[in-house]
């Protein structure tokens, strides 16, 4: 009967998937969440609705993918009182995103084959975690198998999509992987393994997050695509990739530090090892002096949004405030620095603003979750995640066009002509 | 697609009043004792690549030091002095750091061969390696190669920055304009981290 419940519940998150595609179809092309707009509105973007600008959306959302799912499994795995709330508020929220998006970029059959295939695979994940938490090594094995088949359901849809681009035997690897990464680190929690079972579901969004721009382009007529190998666009695409980590990232660490759960120490390494990716970034951006500097003020950040969390699960409010007056000196030094960076094309304010409020989310979303207000702290996530992709395109914008000032100009002249003869015959 | 319809059918059922049920697992919780997030400390290193010292392309017989170059006054990239000699752009990523690096050599000197006078024999899967000063060698797979006139040098493509570990060579190619002492096109070859 518990395993049915939960059954059960899995299943409503499908249907409210169902119910919702086609709202959020309707919508999705014309109205971008608050967060994005108030980021988006601060720089001056490409139409969001050219055939690039779906594929990088995309991506994100796989990406996305990737993180809610393995977070259901563990939450279903522990028996949170939240778990229905989490697959509600974002899993389902999230496959109905990728189904309008699906619809968008490949239009309106596909994304109709798309979602039963998607939903179900993501129920299955739900099965396999039930089936850990249970120790039920049947109904795991009956999961597995049924993955297995998805797995070839979903690598032949995609491969037939991409009219001979995507070989199927490349689908079903990347497939493979996708699933092998959720099952893997759902094996390695239920272990208490959780430095594992965090390494695998970091590898596992940055494979999916991959795997979204990979697919587009296989999906994609060539002359859609090829933008998407331009340096801009792969910045884009990156930088998205490291900042929408981060937020994931926070917010696992903050979950675990408000329940003071001991996989704290493991979401605390994958938190410093996107820090330090993000700094790697800035240093082939603008060189390490500016590298340190930025990671020493988000160092900075990082700790007092932890800090904050461990303060709200121990009820220290002088704590809170400390960490709050941390994060305002932050945004403003911050601000300043990307302005600097920038050469000005983000103002210190715009750019203040914008971390303030990912901060003012973060914070919101440790309250809530501290305060057992699940669908509103998977809610806020939510958003935290579609704000981060936005200041991450503005902020990609704005590095590329700061570091084309700097660069030469022109060829290389890097002959003298006395093997003419022999060069111009080349 | 008949799971889905009956998996739908399923979910009538929870709407009929049938709630999830609590599990039994207990959460990893240690909400009696210290909380490991009071002791966390954010990272404020990250792994950083050292500056490029030789280049090494086996199948063209190159073997040479590297030195480090800058900008011209007039904006355009400083080359090395020797024809002898590879050059790398020090104002862009290291080779094997994560963005486009980018190293230049000779086609020729006035009176022989530069250090990338075979630059355009190079082919995908071409292997480059670079050492670094610390010891380490980024390895490199040419991708591919093109020739385009310096009048329409893609600067975004050889020097905007990504976050691929990536590698571009240049060198000139094509006729020699005698009136201005310099060849009419760049020879690039793209490559890949390996």
């Amino acid at each position: 009967m518990r395993r049915l419940g939960y059954r059960i519940a899995a299943v409503a998150v499908v249907t409210v998937t169902a119910a919702g595609v086609a709202a959020v179809r309707a919508t999705a092309s014309t109205e971008p969440a608050a967060v994005g707009r108030m980021v988006a509105g601060t720089a001056s973007l490409a139409p969001a609705s050219s055939p690039a600008d779906l594929a990088v959306q995309f991506e994100a959302l796989l990406g996305q993918h990737s993180v809610l799912a393995a977070n259901m499994m563990r939450s279903r795995f522990r028996g949170d009182d939240d778990f229905v709330q989490a697959a509600n508020a974002s899993l389902g929220k999230n496959t109905n995103d990728m189904t309008a998006l699906v619809g968008q970029l490949f239009g309106d059959a596909t994304a109709q084959k798309f979602r039963p295939l998607w939903s179900e695979h993501v129920v299955t994940l739900f099965a396999y975690a039930g089936a850990l938490a249970d120790h039920d090594d049947a109904a795991r094995s009956e999961a597995l198998e049924e993955l297995t088949e998805y797995e070839g359901e979903l690598a032949a849809f995609f491969s037939g999509a991409s009219q001979g681009r995507l070989p199927l035997a490349t689908a079903r690897s990347l497939v493979v992987m996708h699933i092998e990464h959720l099952t893997g680190q759902a094996d390695a929690y239920a272990a208490g393994n959780y430095a594992k079972a965090d390494a695998l579901s970091r590898a596992g969004f940055q494979h999916t997050y991959d795997l979204g721009l990979g697919l587009a382009k296989a999906l994609l007529p060539p002359s859609d695509t090829k933008v998407l190998d331009e340096p801009v666009w792969r910045l884009r695409s990156q930088l998205g990739k490291l900042l929408a980590e981060h937020a994931v990232l926070i917010e696992d660490a903050t979950r675990a530090a408000v329940t003071r759960t001991p996989d704290f120490t493991a979401s605390g390494q994958s938190l410093n090892a996107n820090t330090s990716d993000i700094a790697a970034a800035i240093d082939t951006l603008f060189g390490a002096p500016a590298a340190r500097q930025f990671q020493t003020l988000w160092a900075a950040h990082v700790e007092a949004l932890v800090s904050y969390a461990a303060a709200t699960a121990s009820e220290d409010s002088a704590r809170q405030q400390a960490a709050r007056d941390k994060l305002n000196g932050f945004e403003q030094t911050m601000g300043k620095f990307l302005s600097g960076a920038t050469n000005g094309r983000a103002t210190p304010a715009v750019m203040a603003a914008a971390l303030s409020e990912h901060d003012r989310m973060l914070l919101e979303h440790a309250d809530a979750y501290a305060g057992k207000q699940y669908a509103k702290a998977h809610d806020i996530a939510y958003q935290t995640y579609d704000h981060m992709f936005h200041l991450a395109r503005t902020l990609a914008d704005a590095f590329g066009r700061a570091v084309a000032e700097r660069l030469p100009k022109g060829g290389a002249q890097t002959g003298f002509g006395g093997m003419a003869g022999i060069v111009e015959q080349n | 697609m008949h799971r889905f319809a009956a998996l739908l059918v399923v979910a009538l059922a929870l709407v009929a009043g049938c709630g999830p049920e609590k599990n039994t697992p207990a959460p990893p919780s240690s909400a009696a004792g210290a909380n490991p997030a009071d002791s966390f400390e954010s990272s404020t290193t990250y792994e950083t690549v050292a500056r490029p010292v030789r280049i090494r392309i086996p199948a063209l017989e190159v073997d040479s030091k590297i030195i480090d170059l800058g900008l011209r006054k007039d904006g355009s990239v400083e080359v090395p002095p020797s024809v002898a000699e590879a050059g790398w752009w020090d104002g862009g990523p290291r080779p094997g750091q994560d963005g486009p690096a980018v190293i230049l050599g000779h086609v020729d000197s006035s009176d022989g061969p530069g250090i990338f006078i075979n630059l355009h024999k190079v082919r995908a899967g071409t292997v480059v390696e670079v050492d670094r000063a610390d010891g380490s060698t980024a390895t490199f797979k040419v991708t591919k190669v093109s020739r385009v006139a310096k009048t329409r040098f893609p600067t975004d493509l050889v020097y905007a920055p990504s976050l691929d570990p990536t590698l571009r060579l240049v060198t000139c190619g094509g006729s020699f304009d005698q009136a201005r002492g310099s060849y009419r096109d760049n020879v690039i070859a793209y490559a890949a981290a390996a």
